[in-house]
């Protein structure tokens, strides 16, 4: 599998009032074709404006920086505006967190949802409208006829949603970024929504990068987990290896916090990482989660570097002074 | 191998790392750093207070008194004229007035206006507004039905026919505009409470059991003020203008009484060979707007949400 | 559909006879007509004789459904002054005046929506700044005093229009600048605000998202929600334009409408001025129906209800 997404030291800072906020702090990542890379982490870990970078929507204000962060070789930090439109809609799409306030009132739904594909030169009107009309389908929206002629203020926040996601289809793109798109939606319409997600990435071969806060859908979609906290990537690796052996201090942490039936006796604490997030303004140095962490010693005040800890040519990589490469550690060994 | 240490907390370590949380500033200091920041109404509000001062302090300021004629002085020009004089640093009218106490007399009367008028107009009109866009329903049906009435008055010609029957004053202007300029007050205030009312935020304070006077005044209130504040000070200088207007064909302010207005009136036989006399009140009457306009601009500004990209 | 219009016809109608009733109460509770068409030298019993001519002596709801019935069939009565019928005279002045209000809208709207586009767009550079200064100023400057210096710069000083008149295209060039340019500012801004509030939301990021060129996504996505309010406000200031051209009228010496109740209020002529009032009124109650018409067709929310 080839890789289809190489990021490479990602930096995003944006200046505030209080000083320069560095929201992401070099992050590196690559996504391959076809597979589906969680990003997770809690809020204001950076997820999101890794996903807004990579599709050229950061703010005006907002400074990017990367040593690499290319889409199918092209080099998406700097390019000119020509060029990423191209690409924008077509070959890479976005979905977004609010479905309420995503898509244009004024317009219907089938007009919005051709529109990208009425950008590609050579394709009619009757073409683009079949697509709609198959992918409203697919995404299990009945009536999909019909449906092209409302407007989104006639829909409610699922199926707003789903026409998010197949209005994000419509190009047949090769790697869709998807922020956090079941966190506005109620728990019985999320489940449904991921499944279709995972279902249609496969079948349309789609590499997914789905940024979420919530371990749960990590377990049930991923393909490989990016674990992400202040500003950087922690642990990264596939969903199996995450979940059974998770290396970062961090990740450890948060696996521990989930109460497991049979394992967690009742009437015990729930668990919590001790500690808040610390600001990102202004200089951040050393190991970002170190007045968090348990394994914490004077080695922490540098920066960590990311350590391979699987064996062989497995990738199981954590970024913390305190693994060492191919180390083997069990889950119960964390220290509350 | 390494050693997990099963202490719960390390040391030493910590406060060096820990970034100093910022003290917060207190959100009054805030505003006023904001405001202070903003060259527009910081202009504004130093051209205002310049005018008002003028006007509170006129018989300390005004180098003649502004109702005495001379005839044999009449239309002497201004200092920057040949045939000026520093006695009259900006000339005389047609009776021989000194016009820099008539205007500075004349700034009274503006400003007087000004404020009761829009002080009316927006007691009227904010109360319609937003008990139309709040109800909804027969009472927005009913405040709608008022205000397209109202809208829908030529409301110049009205007050000029009044004016004319009851015969022009300063009183007679200020319940005139005060009763008539309410409409803008009315309509804005009422699209912006309609575009709260279903506001989840409203949703929230009802179920907790709120009254609907409290959410009014506290909720509603203070979302439309930024709206609100705009359309006072756009009021306030519609007023001046209006009274201005007034004067000059005759129906407002009447004369001796020095109103800009009525300054550009009396001097407009004389405007294609003496365009001073014309000229020096109008600017007056643009200054004074464009600082109560900056002014509500500025407000405007520092008061609007910081904005999204 | 059909409903709705007819709906909205019937309310305009009431409207109308609304506004009608409360110009003539506000009038005739002003002051004593009888007294002010007499003049003030006049002595009590010519007060009387007048008040008996002009029908005055009646009680005031008489009066005015006598009034009202005359005028469904455009039979505004007899100027107390000329002893001509009304409607003849207004028939004669609102071409002008109407010609006048048009031209000055389209000038202002024309300046305004890019202008506030532009301001939006380019927001914090200097084209927004000289923007905001013209707006600003626009505002600032009183249209009698406005049109007077246009006059004294364009007429006697430079020669290029004339002062007065009404006949030809170029009287109307001065008189429509002065009457439109205190509407442009205030259309400007709106724009200006709609626009980045609108930029500013999450279906522009979508738009963006989808790789659409930003000039599709300023004027597709954005202007089409942004103006909505604009078109509601051109409505409400053409009407006060044409309700304010009195002024304008004036000073430029138009034969227009407002000039005719200029006059008609200066001799205390109270059918013409209640015609014109009237007149007016019918001319802003359908010029915000038509706003209202644009805005459901532009806002799909508001149609769809």
């Amino acid at each position: 599998m080839s890789v289809l997404l190489d990021v490479k030291n990602l930096r995003v800072d944006l200046p505030t009032e209080n000083g320069m906020l560095h929201a992401v702090r070099g992050i590196d990542f690559q996504v391959r074709r076809g597979e589906m890379l969680c990003l997770v982490g809690e809020s204001g870990c950076g997820k999101s404006m890794t996903s807004l970078a990579l599709m050229g929507l950061l703010p005006r204000k907002a400074i990017c920086t990367a040593d690499r962060m290319a889409f199918d070789g092209v080099e998406l930090l700097g390019l000119p505006d020509k060029k990423l439109n191209q690409l924008r809609g077509q070959r890479m799409s976005m979905i977004f967190q609010e479905p309420m306030t995503s898509l244009n009132p004024a317009y219907t739904l089938g007009n919005q949802l051709c529109e990208a594909m009425l950008e590609k030169p050579g394709v009619t009107r009757a073409e683009a409208r079949e697509r709609a009309i198959y992918l409203l389908h697919r995404t299990g929206i009945g009536n999909a006829e019909d449906r092209l002629r409302q407007y989104p203020h006639q829909l409610s926040g699922g199926l707003r949603q789903r026409v998010m996601i197949a209005m994000a289809l419509m190009c047949g793109p090769d790697l869709i970024i998807a922020d956090e798109p079941t966190t506005a939606l109620d728990v019985t319409i999320q489940a449904q929504i991921l499944r279709m997600i995972r279902e249609l990435q496969r079948e349309f071969g789609t590499a997914v990068v789905f940024i979420t806060h919530d371990l749960g859908v990590v377990s049930r979609i991923a393909d490989r987990v990016a674990v992400m906290y202040a500003g950087q990537v922690v642990e990264t690796t596939d969903v199996a290896q995450l979940f059974a052996a998770p290396r970062h201090p961090y990740t450890r942490g948060l696996l521990n916090c989930i109460p497991v039936r049979g394992k967690t006796l009742p009437g015990s604490k729930l668990q919590a990482i001790p500690g808040v997030v610390p600001s990102l303004v202004g200089d951040v140095g050393g190991c970002v989660f170190r007045n968090r962490c348990s394994l914490a010693d004077a080695a922490c005040e540098q920066e960590p570097p990311m350590v391979n800890t699987a064996a062989g040519d497995k990738i199981h990589y954590a970024r913390c002074h305190k693994v060492t490469a191919a180390d083997a550690m069990q889950l119960s060994e964390v220290a509350a | 191998m390494t050693t997990i240490s099963t202490s719960s907390m390390p040391t030493g370590q910590t406060s060096g790392f820990l970034q100093a949380t910022l003290k917060p500033v207190p959100l009054w200091r805030r505003k006023l750093n904001r405001m202070l920041g903003h060259r527009g109404l910081v202009l504004g509000a130093v051209i205002l207070a310049v005018i008002v001062l003028a006007a509170l302090f006129a018989p300390l300021l005004a180098p003649h008194d502004p109702f005495e004629q001379n005839v044999s002085q009449r239309l002497i020009p201004p200092i920057w004229n040949a045939l000026g004089s520093w006695d009259h640093v900006l000339g005389t009218d047609k009776l021989g007035r000194d016009y820099l106490s008539r205007l500075i007399y004349g700034a009274r009367v503006s400003l007087i206006i000004g404020c009761a008028a829009a002080l009316i107009s927006g007691a009227i009109g904010t109360t319609l507004g937003v008990l139309a866009g709040y109800f909804g329903g027969r009472v927005d049906a009913l405040i709608s039905y008022i205000i397209t009435t109202r809208l829908s008055m030529p409301v110049v010609l009205v007050a000029l026919a009044m004016a004319s029957l009851v015969g022009g004053s300063l009183k007679v202007v200020i319940i005139l505009l005060g009763l008539l300029l309410w409409d803008r007050f009315a309509v804005v205030t009422r699209s912006a409470t309609q575009q709260l009312r279903d506001a989840e935020f409203i949703a929230a304070a009802k179920a907790i059991g709120a009254s609907t006077p409290y959410i009014l005044v506290r909720e509603i209130l203070p979302n439309i003020m930024s709206a609100l504040i705009v359309v006072i000070t756009l009021e306030m200088a519609h007023a001046i203008l209006l009274e201005a207007t007034l004067s000059f064909l005759g129906l407002g302010v009447q004369p001796p009484t020095p109103s800009w207005g009525l300054m550009v009136s009396e001097g407009k036989s004389y405007m294609f060979f003496k365009p001073w006399v014309i000229v020096i009140p109008g600017v007056a009457l643009a200054v004074l707007v464009l600082a109560i306009n900056l002014v509500g601009d500025g407000l405007r500004d520092v008061n609007a949400p910081d904005g999204r990209n | 559909m059909l409903i709705y219009l007819l709906r909205r016809l019937a309310i305009a109608l009431c409207v109308a006879v609304t506004v009608s009733i409360v110009s003539f109460s506000l009038l005739h509770m002003s002051g004593d007509l009888a007294t002010a068409i007499a003049g003030p030298e006049s002595s009590a019993a010519q007060v009387e004789a007048i008040r008996v001519q002009f029908g005055l002596d009646r009680p005031m709801a008489t009066q005015y459904l006598d009034w009202l019935g005359k005028a469904v069939h455009l039979d505004f009565g007899k100027s107390f002054y000329f002893q001509g019928p009304v409607m003849e005279m207004v028939s004669e002045r609102l071409p002008i005046t109407m010609k006048l209000g048009g031209i000055a809208l389209l000038l202002a709207v024309s300046v305004a929506i890019p202008l506030g586009v532009l301001a939006a767009i380019y927001r914090d550079t200097w084209l927004d700044r000289v923007a905001l200064v013209i707006a600003v100023v626009g505002q600032a400057m009183p249209s009698f005093w406005f049109g007077l210096s246009l006059i004294l710069i364009f007429s006697v000083t430079l020669h290029w229009l004339p002062v007065a008149g009404n006949e030809g295209w170029e009287n109307f060039v001065l008189p429509a600048i002065a009457l439109g340019y205190y509407a442009m500012p205030a259309m400007m801004r709106l724009t200006r605000a709609g626009m980045l509030e609108v930029l500013g939301s999450d279906y522009i990021r979508t738009a963006r998202a989808k790789g659409l060129g930003k000039s599709k996504v300023i004027f597709k996505h954005a202007l089409r929600n942004a103006v909505i309010p604009v078109v509601a406000l051109a409505a409400v200031e053409l009407g006060f334009m044409l309700g304010g051209s009195v002024v304008i009228e004036s000073v430029y010496s138009m034969q227009g409408l407002g000039q005719l109740a200029w006059d008609a209020i200066s001799r205390n002529d109270y059918p013409v001025v209640q015609a014109v009032v009237l007149i007016i009124a019918m001319f802003y109650i359908g010029l915000t129906f038509l706003a209202d018409v644009i805005n459901a067709l532009l806002d799909p929310r508001i149609r769809t209800r």
